[in-house]
C-alpha cells in the first residue's frame, strides 16, 4: 500500500482538476441561463430550449452522458484529449443542475427587491447584478457545494473514457498486482478527504463568509 | 452522417426493452432493500447507544463520501472474498443497495428528527417504551416527509444502476454499450438509450408527483 501510493497521487491531481474546471464553468453557465431562466417569460422559445436540456440531465445516468460525448464529439468533427471530453461531459452534467440551483434561488428572492430596485431608478440590469444576484447567490452556495462533491464522485465514472484519473489508475493497478482489497480501500481513503473537505468548505463558505443564521441548528447533528 | 437508420432502431428495440426491464428490477428490488435496511439502521441508531450511533454514521458518511464507482468495484471484488458468490445481478443489487441505504438512513432520520419534539415526549409520558414510541408514533407521521426524498433517492438509485455496467451486469447501458461496439452505430443507440431512461424516470417522477398532491390532500 505505501509502495504504490506515490503512484496514486498525479491521478488524484488529475480528478481534482477535472472536477475543479468542471464546476467553474458549469457554475458559470449555470448562473448566466439560470437568472434569464427566472426572468423570462414561459412563452419564450429560449426558456422551453432550457427546460428540455435540464430534463434531459436529469434523467440520464451521467455514465450515459459521458459515454455520449465520448462517443458523439468526434462524429462532429471536434477531436479533444480525453480530459477535455471529460471535462465537458461534467460541464454538461452539472449545468443542467446548476441552472436550476441559480433559478430556484433567483426567484425564492422577494419580488419587492426588484420593484424597490425599479422605484429606486436602477435599470433592469443594474437591479439584477446590485440587487437580486448578491442575495440568490448567497442562497445557490449550500446548493452548489453539494454539486462539488457530487462532480469529485461523477469524476470516478471518467475511468470508462480511459481518463487517467484515481479510480482508473487504482483499477490498472489492480489488473497488475492483483491487490484488489489494498487498492480500492486505498482509493477510498483518497477520496474521503476530498469529499469531507469539501463539505468543510461547504460549511465554512455557510457560516463564517456569508453568515446563515442558525445554520449549525438547520443541519441537525453532524 | 445522413439521417436516422430507423429499421435499425427498430431492430435493436427488443433487445433495449428486455434491458430496460432488467434496469427496472435492479432498481425496485434495491429501493426495496435499501429501504428496509435504512429502517432497520435509522432505528438502531435513534434507541441505541453512542457507539452503534457511531459506527451507523461512519457508514453514512462512506456511503456519501466515496464514489458510487469506486463502492460497486468494492462489493464487486469483496463479496467472493468473503466467500459470497452471486451472479452479476444479485452483486449488483447488493451494490446498490449499500450505496442506497447510506442515503435511506439519513432520509429517515432527517423525516423523524424534523418532527416535533412534543410526539415523542408526550409518547413517553403515556406509557410507551422508546421503540413503541418510534414505531407506532413516529414512524407513521414520517411516512408523508419521507416520501418525496424518497422518489428522488429511486431516480437517483436509476441512474446508479447504469454504472453497474461496468461490472458487466446486462442492464439497459451496457446492452446499450455492446450494441455500439457490435455494430458501430453510435446515435441510433444513444437516442434509444436516452429516451428509454426519460420514459422510466420521467414516469417515476410523475407518479410522485401524484402521490405528493394526495398525501398532502
Amino acid at each position: 500500500m505505501i509502495k504504490v501510493f506515490p503512484k496514486l497521487l498525479p491521478p488524484l491531481w488529475v480528478t481534482i482538476e477535472v472536477s475543479a474546471i468542471s464546476l467553474v464553468l458549469a457554475m458559470m453557465i449555470g448562473l448566466s441561463c439560470g437568472t434569464a431562466r427566472a426572468f423570462l417569460t414561459r412563452r419564450n422559445p429560449l426558456v422551453w430550449v432550457m427546460d428540455a436540456y435540464v430534463g434531459l440531465v436529469r434523467c440520464t445516468p451521467i455514465i450515459v452522458q459521458i459515454y455520449a460525448a465520448y462517443l458523439l464529439l468526434p462524429k462532429t468533427g471536434i477531436r479533444l484529449d480525453v480530459f477535455w471530453v471529460g471535462v465537458i461531459a461534467l460541464t454538461f452534467n452539472s449545468a443542467g443542475y446548476q441552472i436550476e440551483i441559480a433559478r430556484a434561488a433567483v426567484q425564492s428572492i422577494d419580488k419587492g427587491q426588484g420593484e424597490a430596485a425599479a422605484a429606486l431608478g436602477l435599470r433592469w440590469w443594474h437591479a439584477v447584478r446590485l440587487v437580486i444576484l448578491p442575495q440568490a447567490i448567497k442562497r445557490m452556495i449550500p446548493a452548489v457545494t453539494n454539486e462539488m462533491s457530487h462532480l469529485i464522485k461523477a469524476s470516478a465514472v471518467l475511468s470508462v473514457i480511459t481518463l487517467f484519473e484515481l479510480h482508473k489508475a487504482a483499477n490498472s493497478l489492480q489488473a497488475t498486482s492483483f491487490k484488489f482489497v489494498e487498492l480500492l480501500t486505498l482509493q477510498a481513503l483518497l477520496y474521503l478527504p476530498l469529499i469531507l473537505g469539501a463539505s468543510r468548505i461547504a460549511r465554512y463558505l455557510e457560516t463564517d463568509v456569508f453568515g446563515f443564521e442558525g445554520k449549525r441548528d438547520a443541519q441537525g447533528t453532524r | 452522417m445522413d439521417g436516422l437508420d430507423l429499421q435499425f432502431m427498430i431492430d435493436i428495440l427488443p433487445d433495449m426493452l428486455l434491458a430496460a426491464w432488467v434496469t427496472v428490477k435492479l432498481s425496485v428490488l434495491t429501493i426495496i432493500f435499501s429501504v428496509a435496511l435504512g429502517v432497520v439502521l435509522a432505528s438502531w441508531k435513534l434507541l441505541g447507544g453512542k457507539l452503534a450511533g457511531g459506527l451507523i454514521q461512519a457508514f453514512v458518511e462512506f456511503t456519501r463520501g466515496v464514489p458510487q464507482l469506486v463502492q460497486i468495484s468494492i462489493i464487486y471484488f469483496a463479496l467472493p472474498r468473503v466467500g459470497l458468490t452471486l451472479d452479476e445481478f444479485w452483486t449488483g443489487v447488493t451494490a446498490l443497495t449499500f450505496v442506497g441505504a447510506g442515503y435511506a438512513v439519513e432520509i429517515i432520520r432527517g423525516a423523524v428528527d424534523s418532527l416535533d419534539k412534543g410526539q415523542r415526549e408526550n409518547a413517553l409520558a403515556l406509557g410507551l417504551s422508546e421503540m413503541q414510541a418510534l414505531f407506532l408514533v413516529l414512524y407513521p407521521q414520517a411516512v408523508r416527509r419521507v416520501l418525496p426524498p424518497l422518489t428522488n433517492e429511486l431516480a437517483n438509485v436509476i441512474k446508479a444502476s447504469a454504472l453497474l455496467s461496468v461490472i458487466s451486469v446486462n442492464e439497459l447501458t451496457k446492452v446499450a454499450n455492446d450494441l455500439i461496439f457490435e455494430y458501430f452505430v453510435v446515435i441510433e443507440v444513444l437516442i434509444e438509450l436516452t429516451v428509454l431512461y426519460i420514459v422510466i424516470i420521467g414516469s417515476l417522477l410523475w407518479v410522485s408527483r401524484i402521490l405528493e398532491k394526495r398525501t398532502r390532500a
